[in-house]
């Protein structure tokens, strides 16, 4: 993909429109709870501010994409150790996880080599992800609600990506969804009942930093992730 | 009071207006999907149902004409509380309200809570 494609990628009206969609109900979860708490003078805050922080990162992500894609010069690869990578992303949706009853799993496992890569343009890309697991698995209405961080071998590089125990993750659903994405107000049907921007922003990210979104298994989980090329001689420093 | 099935996939909207209706005195019974709620419908004989149409894989549409495919729920409320803007409807209006029974159409983003429970209020069975 050339700078320009990845670009446009990031900057098009599809993807402003969905972010644009998707905020909605960060925002109405606020006001509806804020409205809740007046009529009962029931004052926790807690949930508001697991929605307002939702809201936050999935803005700050996209924000964090565009100057990828736009000011590539500004970002310095660095080694980056995917376990951490994916233990921060762990802490990020803690709480929004908790909120929607979804259990949160590290399954890192195993030596990995560091990798060269955007440390906080792969946070944010697989942190946005999960936000878009975390609020859609409880609508899958599986009893089997958890999500696993993890990574693994494959004959293409260590791939780092979320898991559930859902097949609507399986197959051709990016794909589709990809496609669907300008012409339908819910292009990852089976997975959300958003419109799922979390995923193509992540997908944008990715894209950005030269990386792509996949869907991946991991052991007998379906889910979304991406490759990234290990780097040998970093592991002997 | 009404028993009210609340078909609303995203849950922590659905603790927010399943709070709301609790504490007006109403009987709640969630569920975040169609093919749930023609389940629980069957169950529980709700009184009236608040349904978002954008549902995973089975959409409020087609949960809707599963369930007015039953004789016994011909004549139970459906007010639709939704993400859809009612514009993307105009062409079917007739459609929601006399085949499928919608009674009232509420815009998730601009609807407070105080308006679904007016529109509930006014949309339950009166009971003797």
């Amino acid at each position: 993909m050339t700078g320009d494609e990845t670009k446009s990628t990031i900057l098009s009206q599809e993807l402003l429109l969905s972010l644009a969609e998707e905020l909605k109900l960060p925002l109405i979860q606020i006001a509806r709870r804020a409205e809740q708490a007046g009529l009962s003078s029931e004052a926790d805050l807690k949930p508001i501010q697991v929605s307002a922080d939702s809201a936050l990162r999935l803005i700050d992500s996209y924000a964090l994409g565009v100057r990828l894609a736009t000011q590539p010069e500004n970002f310095e690869l660095e080694p980056v150790s995917i376990s951490s990578v994916l233990y921060d992303v762990g802490q990020q949706l803690d709480a929004l996880a908790k909120s929607y009853g979804v259990a949160l799993e590290l399954n890192v496992a195993g030596r990995f080599a560091p990798v060269i890569a955007h440390r906080q343009g792969l946070q944010a890309a697989l942190t946005s992800l999960g936000a878009t697991l975390v609020e859609a698995l409880p609508a899958q209405e599986y009893s089997q609600l958890s999500l696993q961080l993890a990574t693994h071998r494959s004959r293409y590089g260590i791939v780092a990506g979320l898991y559930a125990d859902t097949r609507q993750l399986a197959g051709d659903v990016l794909k589709r969804g990809r496609h669907l994405q300008r012409r339908s107000r819910q292009p990852l049907v089976t997975i959300s009942h958003s419109n799922g921007a979390g995923v193509f922003v992540a997908d944008a990210i990715l894209k950005a930093m030269g990386l792509e979104l996949i869907t991946s298994r991991h052991q007998h989980l379906h889910g979304l992730g991406t490759v990234l090329k290990s780097n040998n001689q970093l592991q002997l420093v | 009071m009404a028993d009210i099935l609340l078909i609303e996939p995203d849950k922590l909207l659905a603790e927010t207006y399943f709070l709301a209706l609790d504490q007006a005195g109403h009987r709640v019974m969630a569920c975040a999907g169609a093919q749930s709620a023609i389940l629980v419908a069957d169950r529980h004989q709700p009184e009236l149902v608040i349904l978002e149409l954008q549902l995973v894989e089975h959409s409020g549409i087609e949960f809707l004409y599963e369930f007015r495919s039953y004789p016994e729920w011909q004549d139970i409320a459906v007010i639709v509380n939704s993400f859809v803007p009612p514009s993307e409807f105009s062409a079917s209006q007739e459609l929601l309200r006399d085949e499928l029974g919608v009674v009232a159409y509420l815009y998730k983003p601009r609807a407070s809570l105080q308006q679904l429970l007016g529109t509930v209020s006014k949309h339950s069975p009166v009971k003797a």
